[in-house]
């Protein structure tokens, strides 16, 4: 992160900027797709050129030194666009990964090549309900055999991912693993490695690339265990929790981008659409609808803004603590998961039969919408984290 | 930072001045929040709850009286009025008191709503230097005002307002009736809806004035509410003379100015309103399902309620968010033409959802109480009773069925209904 603080308005016009900019790229891109593809296919050199890949990366590895509210701002407008891109899984949680880690030599690495564009990695997480483990893979010490080296430390690591964002196609799968000790680290694997198998994990929502990610007995050496920041295993534990919580507020992100275009799109259809002699939007039962829409969006975007204030001041030893921050990140999770298919749902309604195509495209932002509801979280696993509050005496 | 966006412009970069110093503003909010507890601590009467359930009506005014005069010598009376007539807070700072106000379940001003909100709000924009000076003042020592707006045939309707009002040289004489008037009874003002141009069209010919409550003519009824209070009255008005220099704005252009009183009512109110559903009833609820029921076990163990609790806590997060970016907006005068109503909306059916559910949680026992205190607003903690004062949210100030209108329409710009024929 950069030294140089900057003004709140100063911040604010930056995301101004940031946002004109994607809005108006995706928007070329999308005039781009083929005729049978309703929606942009965002390819890895945009992601490039834009430099929207290295945001997080630290200026020292050739990044932009920014922070989670700007990825933020990307990962908006991606939503609005219901762009395909490998964004999520590789600057968002690969780099976010690899943010949280101890520096060192192959990690800065790694970091330098993203930033370039050349190295693409992706991080098997959970991705569902669960709450307890928020490790999928379990490293151990190689079994000592007969011919080996003494001392060489050789690791093994297995397990097994699913509906991992971005992982087809991934030349680096960062493992959330448990060590012997139950610490959580990251293991840097090569979807090449004897015993890894990465396979395509085809979803509805054509416009997300998940993978499942398997892991049987793979030997790894140790410099290819990376360490949390921090290294002791509270610590550990809280940057993996904190990893699960930002991949759940990047979906958040998107749910609110796509929510706010299908609201867009229903109102300007309502406002020219005519029948019984008057444009549909003059009807109260479809105008009322549409100002449901924009209070659940209105809400959703101040429930997001405060969560993404509280992940992008994380690092601030005068910011938000973990407990706060999860809070904050499990009722935008929770609020935009289930508004977004609410809203996708009801632009379907308000379309009428055209609504209903293939082409129309409404579909593929209800698929998104309600992938995004499942996915890192359901709205009643965040509801349950936040109750939790209140069931404790 | 150095943030690529495409633009080809260099963004972000040199000097900037520390994030966050200029937000709090010049008083401490950590400091401010201690000071009100210190003075809620010491100042809010630990008993007014049992004291004003079954109050009479001159002891709920008493009472209320005597509430304002301590609030306003505290200087938190009046909070989000301008510094030169005695409030100037800023909105971060006014955000804690209503916090720690409603945190200690401190009373009300019930009494003092729309004197502080819609009469203020209505002088400050359209009032003359004169009426501010006679009347801001006259509110800071306790002056009751009224709205009459609404009649018998003109409800959501409010244009087709009937009420009329003849010049008689340099007077106003004022023949018909008010309906719904909240707190008409004890009402020194009143803030007058009336037609003076029978001839113009619907909007065109209403004008708005201060009528003095206690002139001849004027003869207030109360009518029983449906949480059996006599709150709001019937105003009947026959031959009531106004002098024309208690017009507000100018003849004929009362509409506009009245558009400035509801947007009080729908935007600006609500700051306060969030924080009591943030730190009062939604607390109470939890209480309430943390409390053993008759058989043992505690409703919040139930995952469905401790899933609708997440989920009410979840929404009442956003919309004191809401409110307090619509009143910094509002400050700013950069709020939409709409965003008031969406917070008034999203308020009043957020607040009927969670009496609801409390309603459901709490079970028999909740229909055993049978009275709630004064000075209390719908957060009595009575839950039957508060639920059913939460229709006073979803109705009045343009309903919500009104409010959709509002921001389908001058929110999102969508066509208007065609006019209804006359
Ligand atoms: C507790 C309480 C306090 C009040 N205090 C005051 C006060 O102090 N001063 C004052 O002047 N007034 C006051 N009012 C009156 C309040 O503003 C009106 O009741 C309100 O505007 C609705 O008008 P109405 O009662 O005539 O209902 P109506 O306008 O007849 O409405 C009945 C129903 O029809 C619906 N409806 C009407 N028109 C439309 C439309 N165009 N589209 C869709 N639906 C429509 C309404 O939403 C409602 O559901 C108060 C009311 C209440 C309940």
């Amino acid at each position: 992160m950069s030294d140089v603080a900057m003004s709140e308005s100063e911040l604010a016009e930056l995301h101004r900027e940031l946002r004109v900019v994607a809005r108006d790229l995706l928007r070329r891109n999308a005039a781009k797709a083929g005729p049978d593809q309703t929606y942009p296919t965002v390819d890895w050199s945009l992601l490039v050129d834009t430099g929207w890949l290295g945001l997080e990366i630290p200026e020292e590895f050739d990044g932009a030194g920014a922070t989670f509210a700007e990825v933020a701002v990307v990962l908006h407008e991606l939503g609005r666009a219901a762009a395909s891109t490998p964004y999520l899984g590789t600057a968002v949680l690969g780099v976010g990964a690899l943010g949280l880690l101890e520096a060192g030599a192959a990690r800065d690495e790694l970091l330098r090549a993203v930033a370039a564009g050349e190295q693409r990695p992706a991080l098997a997480l959970p991705t569902g309900d669960s709450d307890g483990d928020v490790t999928a893979f379990r490293l151990a010490a190689a079994p000592v055999s007969e011919g080996d080296q003494p001392g060489a430390g050789r690791m093994v690591v297995s397990g097994s991912a699913d509906f991992v964002p971005d992982a087809a196609g991934a030349d680096r799968i960062l493992l959330l693993a448990a060590d012997e000790s139950g610490t959580p680290v990251v293991v840097a694997v090569r979807p090449t490695d004897p015993g890894v198998t990465v396979s395509d994990r085809p979803v509805l929502d054509e416009t997300r690339h998940l993978g499942t990610v398997v892991v049987e007995g793979t030997e790894v050496d140790p410099g290819a265990v990376w360490r949390f920041r921090g290294t002791d295993p509270a610590a550990s534990a809280a940057s993996a929790r904190r990893l699960l919580d930002r991949a759940a507020l990047a979906v958040a992100c998107d749910s609110l981008g796509l929510a706010e275009a299908m609201l867009e799109a229903t109102v300007e259809y309502a406002g020219t659409r005519r029948q019984f002699g008057r444009p549909i939007g003059s009807f109260q039962a479809v105008k009322h609808a549409c100002a449901d829409m924009h209070v659940k969006i209105t809400v959703g975007r101040e429930l997001l803004a405060a969560a993404v204030r509280a992940l992008a001041a994380a690092e601030d030893p005068a910011g938000p603590h973990d407990q706060e921050i999860s809070v904050a990140v499990s009722r935008a999770k929770s609020y935009l998961g289930a508004a977004a298919v609410d809203i996708a749902g009801a632009a379907m309604q308000l379309h009428g039969g055209i609504g209903y195509t293939w082409e129309g495209g409404v579909h593929v932002y209800l698929k998104r919408a309600l992938l995004g509801r499942s996915l890192f979280g359901a709205p009643a696993a965040h509801r349950a984290r936040l109750a939790a509050r209140f069931t404790a005496l | 930072m150095t943030i690529p966006t495409g633009s080809g412009g260099s963004t972000g970069s040199g000097g900037s001045t520390a994030s966050g110093a200029s937000v709090a503003g010049p008083v401490d909010l950590a400091e401010f929040r201690a000071e009100v507890q210190r003075w809620c601590r010491e100042n809010v009467p630990s008993d007014w709850r049992r004291a004003q359930t079954g109050a009479s009506a001159e002891e709920f005014a008493a009472f209320q009286q005597d509430w304002f005069q301590q609030l306003r010598a505290a200087g938190y009376a009046v909070p989000h009025w301008p510094a030169e007539w005695g409030g100037g807070m800023p909105v971060a700072q006014q955000v804690v008191l209503y916090q720690e106000l409603a945190a200690h379940d401190a009373p009300r001003l019930v009494l003092g709503f729309v004197s502080i909100h819609h009469a203020a709000s209505t002088l400050l924009v359209a009032g003359t230097d004169e009426q501010r000076r006679r009347h801001l003042p006259a509110i800071l020592d306790g002056e009751i005002w009224v709205q009459g707006f609404s009649e018998p045939e003109a409800g959501s309707d409010l244009a087709s307002l009937r009420t009329v009002a003849r010049r008689d040289g340099d007077t106003f004489v004022v023949d018909g009736q008010k309906l719904w008037a909240s707190g008409a009874a004890h009402a020194d003002w009143c803030l007058l809806l009336a037609r003076t141009d029978p001839d113009a069209p619907k909007r065109k010919g209403i004008s708005y004035f201060l009528m003095d409550m206690r002139s001849p003519g004027v003869d207030v009824r109360p009518v029983r509410n449906a949480i059996g209070d006599s709150h709001f009255c019937e105003i009947f008005l026959n031959g009531v003379v106004i002098p024309a220099e208690n017009l507000v704005g100018p003849v004929n252009a009362g509409w506009q100015v009245a558009q400035a009183t509801l947007a009080a009512e729908r935007g600006m109110t609500m700051l306060e309103l969030a924080e009591r559903l943030g730190n009062a009833g939604f607390r109470w609820l939890v209480d309430t399902c943390r409390t053993p029921g008759p058989g043992g076990g505690r409703p919040v163990d139930d995952p469905r309620v401790a899933d609708r609790l997440a989920e009410l806590e979840t929404e009442i997060t956003g919309l004191r968010a809401l409110c307090r970016g619509l009143v910094e907006r509002h400050e700013a005068d950069t709020a939409g033409p709409a965003d008031a109503s969406v917070v008034k909306l999203f308020y009043s059916e957020l607040l009927q959802r969670t009496m609801d559910f409390a309603v459901e949680v709490a079970g028999l026992p909740a229909h055993a109480e049978l009275r709630k205190p004064a000075s209390s607003g719908w957060e009595s903690g009575a839950w039957v009773l508060d639920f059913i004062g939460s229709w006073e949210w979803t109705i009045p100030g343009g309903t919500s069925e009104i409010q959709r209108t509002i921001i389908g329409e001058r929110g999102l710009g969508l066509p208007r209904e065609p006019a209804a024929s006359a």
